[in-house]
């Protein structure tokens, strides 16, 4: 089956740009004509993975393969890690810094809300070797 | 490409060949992408014009102008009404509105009506609007104002997921049209057709206000004329008066050519609209580029904290419109010192307009998915397959988005190509590296 591949280099602190990564897989779904609760939710959950890589995480890359029977979302980074993913992926958890709290960041809210819109979610990461963050979309609407 | 004849809807801007000299400054500036130099020529495809005016500002050689109508009617045994947009005041410093009315009546318009109490009621319309859908959650946050019709075209065309975010209230120049329509009918007892209104605007809209926006009843559509149209007549019909003799807000009755307010020339600026909603959790954002960043956003999910956000994409609001003939920096100056003059305030009795809001009358009377169809198309989308080959092109390509092959970059030409709508030979980069039109083709095909 054929599918496309593309992948976005996404950079620690970079607030400016923060953001892009999502909006070009959005874009790109957009243009394969997906249905919009697909797309929506693809693009809600790259952009709170971008976000943790940008706030929580280091420098690394968004990835997206796309065929027509599915959607996978790769976030990879290369920063400090999570060292308790179970409790990271609770509601309300954050280490986020005040600063970006300022920001409106910081709700622990991140996560589950990947957990929510996904259909599948795999976190690896281990303590000072960076995170990756796998989503999976299955795409039964069926529109391309 | 042809330079497609689309119906009138779909005619906001026309281009003079003749003049045209193929520079290709226009291709890139276009935000839906519709605009190909071919045979040396600037070309638009009307369907996915939005009217945003971006070509007619940048073209150094006057080759692209606005399609408005024509004034020559003004003289005919018709009853002509201007429907004045308050950014016409800020054309004229230190002239005030009453003025600039009785200098569109020495024109040859039979009544010049003032849109700032529409403003209002618009204004009371959304606030009640918004304060029932915190409760009935009809409308998904943030609501998107409705007044800047480019954006609304903008939306149709590449951001269709948001439509359900459109403020639902008709625009005040909808509001305005059906019911001075209505009023000089009654006034006159004459028919629909015995009346011309002329929507007096600073963007590029031939059409005006459609049909369809008015809702049933049988109202013509109304045509438009840019403000640059009628400035040079309009400047010497108008006299100067140094005397600020102000409007009373008591004087609160309806008069239709002395309706003038200071309110009204702020919506002409960027947060005039967001200012007078009176809610707190509102944005307001102007500037095409700006515009569509925050629309990216919105379908992130992001500022679903914000109740109403107020776009214009022109730059500073309305006062930017590419159709002005002042530049907006001293417009702007000229809109809020006579904003001081004329004092702002409310007029409207509250119990009459939620009346009227009871009873549907701000609320446009054809269907969202009617509505859609305002003009701005959706692009039509690839199929899988066909994308995967438009990728492979442009990873063939590797250009630098030169717009030399008459796309505005390398993905659209391979796009182009697809539609059979450009041919390989016609890019640099593929004719250097000695790429020939079968070897893509061989590509496409497989
Ligand atoms: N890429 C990452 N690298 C390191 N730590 C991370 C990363 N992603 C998430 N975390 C940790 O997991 C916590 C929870 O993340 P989550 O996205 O749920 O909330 P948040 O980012 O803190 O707040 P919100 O997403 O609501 O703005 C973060 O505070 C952070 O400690
Ligand atoms: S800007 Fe466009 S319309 Fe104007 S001369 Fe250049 S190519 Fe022609
Ligand atoms: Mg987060």
């Amino acid at each position: 089956m054929p599918s496309i591949q593309k992948t976005f280099h996404v950079t620690k602190n970079d607030f400016i740009h923060a953001g892009e990564a999502s909006i070009h897989v959005k874009n790109l779904l957009k243009s394969l004509n997906y249905v919009p609760d697909l797309v929506r939710r693809v693009a809600i959950c790259g952009y709170e993975a971008e976000m943790n890589l940008v706030m929580h995480g280091g420098d690394g890359e968004l990835s997206v393969d796309v065929n027509a029977d599915r959607i996978i979302v790769d976030v990879i980074d290369h920063g400090q890690g999570i060292a308790d993913v179970e409790l990271a992926m609770q509601e309300g958890y954050s280490t986020a810094k005040d600063e970006y709290r300022e920001m409106g960041f910081g709700a622990g809210m991140g996560l589950p809300n990947i957990k929510k819109n996904s259909d599948e979610m795999v976190i690896t990461s281990e303590q000072g070797n960076g995170t990756h963050v796998k989503m999976v979309f299955f795409n039964k609407g069926l529109n391309v | 490409m042809k330079d497609e004849k689309g119906g009138p809807a779909h005619c906001f801007v026309h281009f003079e060949s003749d003049l045209c000299t193929g520079c290709g400054h226009c291709i890139k500036r276009c935000p839906t992408k519709a605009i190909r130099v071919r045979n040396n020529k600037a070309v638009i495809r009307h369907s996915l014009c939005i009217g945003c005016g971006e070509c007619i500002r940048i073209c150094e050689n006057g080759a692209i102008t606005a399609s408005t109508s024509e004034l020559d009617s003004l003289h005919s045994d018709k009853i002509t009404i201007a429907l004045v947009s308050p950014v016409l005041y800020s054309q004229f410093p230190g002239v005030l509105p009453k003025d600039v009315l009785l200098g569109l009546k020495n024109m040859g318009f039979t009544h010049a009506v003032d849109m700032s109490y529409y403003f209002e009621m618009f204004q009371w319309a959304t606030a009640e609007y918004i304060s029932r859908n915190r409760k009935t959650g009809e409308s998904p946050w943030p609501l998107i104002s409705p007044v800047c019709p480019v954006v609304l075209r903008l939306i149709v065309c590449r951001f269709p997921s948001l439509l359900p975010h459109v403020h639902p209230i008709m625009r005040p120049v909808a509001l305005m049209a059906r019911d001075v329509m209505s009023q000089f009918k009654a006034h006159y007892k004459i028919e629909d057709h015995d009346i011309l209104l002329y929507y007096i605007n600073p963007c590029p809209s031939k059409m005006g206000i459609p049909k369809k926006e008015l809702g049933q009843g049988g109202i013509h559509s109304t045509g438009a004329l840019g403000i640059n149209d009628i400035y040079a007549e309009l400047s010497r019909q108008i006299k100067h008066t140094e005397k600020s003799d102000k409007i009373p807000f008591a004087q609160a009755g309806f008069e239709y050519e002395q309706c003038t307010s200071g309110g009204g020339l702020l919506w002409s600026m960027s947060g005039g609209e967001a200012e007078a909603t009176g809610l707190d959790k509102t944005l307001a954002v102007a500037g095409l580029n700006e515009t569509i960043t925050y629309l990216e956003k919105i379908e992130l999910g992001l500022f679903n904290d914000i109740e109403y956000i107020e776009f214009r994409t022109c730059r500073e609001g309305c006062i930017g419109g590419a159709l002005n003939a002042v530049d907006k920096y001293l417009a702007k100056s000229a809109a809020l010192k006579m904003a001081k003059t004329l004092g702002v305030g409310t007029r409207l009795n509250r119990e009459r307009v939620l009346r009227l809001y009871d009873s549907n009358w701000f609320f446009p009377k054809i269907s969202p998915q009617e509505l859609k169809k305002l003009g701005g198309k959706k692009e039509k989308t690839f199929s899988f397959d066909e994308l995967r080959k438009i990728e492979e092109i442009v990873g063939i390509i590797d250009g630098k988005d030169c717009g030399a092959c008459g796309s505005p970059d390398c993905r659209t030409f391979a796009e182009d190509i697809l539609r059979g709508d450009a041919s390989p030979h016609e890019c640099v980069y593929l004719k250097i590296r000695g790429i020939t039109d079968e070897n893509i083709l061989k590509k496409i095909k497989s």
